[in-house]
Order: structure tokens, then C-alpha cells, then sequence
């Protein structure tokens, strides 16, 4: 059985191709993020995408299309498989017939970013890694402590010290070290990357290492599956480092080729930052290429804290191919949707979750929505990690 | 315009690496390894645009640019510069803007960007 049809690694910048057998991190000629090339023809002649569907439940079940090569190297902590809700209340209240948030915060260490961290982190121990590091707004710097703890290998966290209480807690409780920063996920970044390279820790940095786009991407797989192998219409993603949003469209690039598609039709993708920090959003509507780094960058939606994504080009590029659009809300729009997701239909959505509610509203203002497509909201997160 | 950029940089592997990228799009290059080599070579060189590392061994980026933006050579007020700095601690970019430069870009440095970012200023020859 082969368990994985990855063929090599390609930057997304020139061209350049990697093998999966060797460590890498980014390209090294024009330093762009790089991502996993799969042998699809194969997965397509010898994977039956309906024997995947009677799998045990689980991010794994897509094993051939993620990039361990040998069984036992998988960390599994039971990622994937978040539930697809409609959301009958507000589509009513909104005249939306069809509303549905992908609520990820059922996932290991309560976050999305269980998916990208699962599958870094399984593919560092199957390289030989012994110690990883990261910068994180706080999500997946909890995540990575917990995969890292179930691998055995070392982890060392660079966090700014406002973070939520819950995630430097929960980093230490799975055994990893945690520094403190003065300062936003760019300083972090800048730390971690210099303690990296002086000691030789593995960065895990937002596509700085080519593996966490491939576990944020089977949400685009199981939304195929949960729509009989369509796709929605629209899905609004809140965006930081944007891995999810490229992730999930590289899935549908993936799935179109596979076959395994019912039609052609892709949806529009929708990136959502706040005004405190919308680098995206500034970079989308200048009809720029590349983001300028966002100065003084705020907000209470600690994820959606990145001054500049490592990753804009490739976010931006998605968004114009997809004729998607980028929106900015404010950080009391997000308390507000916060409450309306609870109030309505019983869900405690992240700030960073509740901002797709908020940014959905401004597009029905703007009748950028029909009211009869198919809509995913995404929650990246539990309301529940950031009490204070 | 002579279509020279000069790169003030320590790190020799930046260096050789934003080299070869300028270079391959008909620019040429002056280097400078210090901050004060770097100013000296903008006030007796012909310059179109300034990329400045911030983190020098004599004298830091901000310093080398409010040398350049009061430098005696009237057209270091307004020749571009390009702030370039792996750690993008708090307040660097806001540090790099006030001191004179004109945009910030934190390492790693996307070659796609800067060729994007110094056609900006100076078209490819």
C-alpha cells in the first residue's frame, strides 16, 4: 500500500523543485514559500475517493494525499473531521438559505491549527528532527507543543507576552519551552528565526517549512465530501498567515485533477482582517503583489495579528484567481458577531471565527452575496481560549 | 538614470543572493559592508536607489539613513530606500519610516518582491 503519493516539493515563486527526503525550509534561490507536489495520475488510477469516505474518521483518513511516507511516523491526536453546520437561525434572521460554518474548534488544542501542526510536526519526526520552533500569535504555538510532546521532540515557543492565558498554559503544560515576547508575531518571528539558525532548531513558521499548508488543506477535502463533491460558493476565512485560505485552494487544484469532483466550480474565496491589521486587505484593493509590512498592527483577534504574511503573494494570487475579495472589520463588529453566533445558534466562536460573521455582513451590505448560495463561515477556534 | 543600487549589508549570503537576482534583471549593483561604507559610497557614487540593512556592525540602518537624508549631496534626500532587516522587533518599521527610508521588507528577502519593489522606483534597464 503506498500511504502517501507525495512526489516532490516546488517553490511557488520560480519554479525550483525539492526532494521530500531532504530538511527544507523555503526556496533557496528566490526565497518563496514551497509546496507539496503529489503524484495525482497515480492517486487518481489506484485511490477511490468513496473508499476514503468509509475510513475512520480522522485528518489521516487522506493519507495518500498528506506527506508521511511511512505509518509510524503519523502524530495523531484526532484532527480533521470538524463538523459542517448550517446556521438555520442566523440564515433566517439574514435571509441566507443556505449558511454553514466549518467549526474548527473541536479540534485537538482546540484550534484549526491542530491540521498544519499534525502534519509539520509528524513530517519532522519522519525526517529526523529533534527539536522545533516557533513564533506564534498563540494557537498554534499550543498546537505545536502538543504534537511535538506526542513525537518526543523539543519545543521552544516565541509567543508576545499579551497572549491569551490559555495558550502560553497549555504550551507549558505539553512540556514546551516558552519565551515571552515584547512585541507582535513579527518580533517573535524575527527571535525565532535568529535562535534557529544560531542552535539549529527547525522552524515551523507559516510556510517557512512546507508541511502545514498540507494538513490546513484537507478542509477543502472534507468539504468536498460533506457537499457530495462540490464545492461551496463562497468561503470566508479569516486571514493571518493564510495558510488555510492557500491550503484549501491548493485542495481544490488537487481534487479537480484527481477527478473527484462533481463540476468545475470553484468558490470565490474570501480573506477577512481586521482595520487594526489588513495588510491583505490594503494589498487587495491597491492591486499590489506582495503586502507592505502593516505598521502598529492591533487587535483583540490575537490570530489575525500579522503585520505581513510570508505567504501574501500567494494569498493575494488565490483571491484574484478565485474573484474573491479581502474585507476589513472592526474589533467591535467581531464582539458583536461574537454574541450572535452564541445568542442564535449556540456557538462561542473565536474573535478570529466570529470576524467571518462580521465580514459577512458587510458583504451582504455591499451585495457581493446572493442570498441562495452556499456560504462557509469558518471558525477557526474556541471562544473559550480567550476568557480574558 | 545608471540603473545602480547600492546594497549596505554584512551578511555575505544576502548579499551574494539579492546580487545575483539585481544583477539578472540588468541592474548593477554597489556593495557596501558597513553603514559608514555605505554612506560613503552613496555620497561618491552615482545612486538610483539605496537598499539598507538594519542591523550593521558600526552604525545601525536608522543612523545610516538620517546620515543619507542630511548628507551635503542634495539628491540623498530623495534617492529611495529600501529598509531590509531580519528582526522585525517591535517598532523597527516605524523606526526605519521616521529615519528616512521609504519602505520596510523583513528578511528572508522574497526575491519576486524586491525585483516588484525596486522596479517601483527604478524601472528594469
Amino acid at each position: 500500500m503506498t500511504l502517501s503519493y507525495l512526489s516532490h516539493l516546488e517553490c511557488s515563486g520560480c519554479g525550483k523543485e525539492y526532494s521530500y527526503k531532504e530538511i527544507h525550509t523555503f526556496c533557496l534561490d528566490c526565497q518563496s514559500p514551497l509546496l507539496s507536489i503529489y503524484d495525482l495520475k497515480r492517486t487518481r488510477q489506484q485511490v477511490d475517493r468513496d473508499e476514503i469516505s468509509r475510513r475512520r474518521k480522522g485528518m489521516w483518513r487522506w493519507h495518500e494525499l498528506l506527506p508521511v511516507k511511512d505509518l509510524k511516523n503519523i502524530v495523531f491526536l484526532g484532527e480533521g473531521d470538524t463538523a459542517l453546520l448550517q446556521l438555520p437561525n442566523l440564515g433566517d434572521e439574514f435571509g441566507l438559505t443556505n449558511l454553514f460554518v466549518k467549526d474548527e474548534s473541536t479540534n485537538p488544542t482546540g484550534s484549526f491549527k491542530a491540521r498544519g501542526l499534525a502534519a509539520a510536526v509528524s513530517k519532522a519526526k519522519e525526517l529526523g528532527i529533534k527539536k522545533v520552533i516557533i513564533p506564534t500569535a498563540g494557537n498554534a504555538g499550543g498546537a505545536m507543543a502538543a504534537y511535538a510532546a506526542r513525537a518526543k521532540i523539543q519545543a521552544l515557543i516565541y509567543m508576545p507576552k499579551d497572549t491569551p492565558r490559555a495558550n502560553i498554559e497549555e504550551s507549558r503544560m505539553a512540556g514546551a519551552e516558552v519565551i515571552l515576547v515584547d512585541g507582535l508575531i513579527s518580533d517573535a518571528a524575527g527571535m525565532a528565526g535568529e535562535k534557529a539558525r544560531a542552535e539549529g532548531w527547525f522552524d515551523l513558521s507559516t510556510f517557512k517549512e512546507p508541511y502545514r499548508t498540507e494538513g490546513k488543506k484537507i478542509m477543502g477535502y472534507e468539504l468536498a465530501e460533506a457537499f457530495d463533491w462540490t464545492l461551496p460558493d463562497v468561503i470566508i476565512y479569516p486571514t493571518g498567515g493564510g495558510t488555510g485560505l492557500v491550503g484549501m485552494w491548493k485542495a481544490f487544484a488537487e481534487l479537480e485533477e484527481l477527478g473527484w469532483l462533481e463540476n468545475t466550480r470553484r468558490p470565490r474565496m474570501v480573506a477577512v482582517q481586521t482595520e487594526g491589521c489588513a495588510p491583505v486587505v490594503k494589498a487587495f484593493e491597491n492591486g499590489a503583489l506582495f503586502c507592505d509590512f502593516w505598521i502598529n498592527a492591533h487587535t483583540i483577534a490575537s490570530g489575525l495579528r500579522v503585520p505581513k504574511s510570508f505567504a501574501d503573494a500567494l494569498i493575494l494570487e488565490d483571491l484574484r484567481v478565485s474573484n474573491g475579495i479581502a474585507v476589513a472589520v472592526s474589533d467591535d463588529s467581531i464582539l458583536e458577531a461574537q454574541g450572535q453566533l452564541g445568542r442564535h445558534e449556540g456557538i462561542f466562536p473565536a474573535p478570529e471565527g466570529a470576524a467571518t460573521f462580521a465580514a459577512l455582513k458587510i458583504l451582504l451590505q455591499q451585495k457581493w452575496l446572493d442570498p441562495e448560495e452556499r456560504i462557509v463561515l469558518f471558525n477557526t477556534g474556541s471562544g473559550l481560549k480567550y476568557l480574558e | 538614470m545608471s540603473n545602480s543600487i547600492l546594497y549596505i549589508e554584512d551578511n555575505p549570503d544576502n548579499m551574494t543572493l539579492v546580487q545575483r537576482a539585481l544583477e539578472a534583471r540588468g541592474y548593477h549593483l554597489l556593495k557596501a559592508v558597513n553603514g559608514l561604507d555605505g554612506v560613503s559610497t552613496a555620497e561618491n557614487e552615482e545612486v538610483d536607489l539605496i537598499l539598507l540593512d538594519i542591523n550593521l556592525p558600526d552604525i545601525d540602518g536608522y543612523e545610516v539613513a538620517r546620515r543619507l537624508r542630511s548628507s551635503s549631496k542634495r539628491v540623498l534626500k530623495s534617492v529611495p530606500i529600501i529598509a531590509i532587516t531580519a528582526n522585525a522587533l517591535k517598532g523597527d518599521a516605524e523606526k526605519a519610516l521616521e529615519a528616512g527610508c521609504d519602505v520596510y521588507m523583513s528578511k528572508p528577502i522574497n526575491i519576486r518582491e524586491l525585483w516588484a519593489r525596486v522596479e517601483a522606483f527604478v524601472p528594469m534597464p
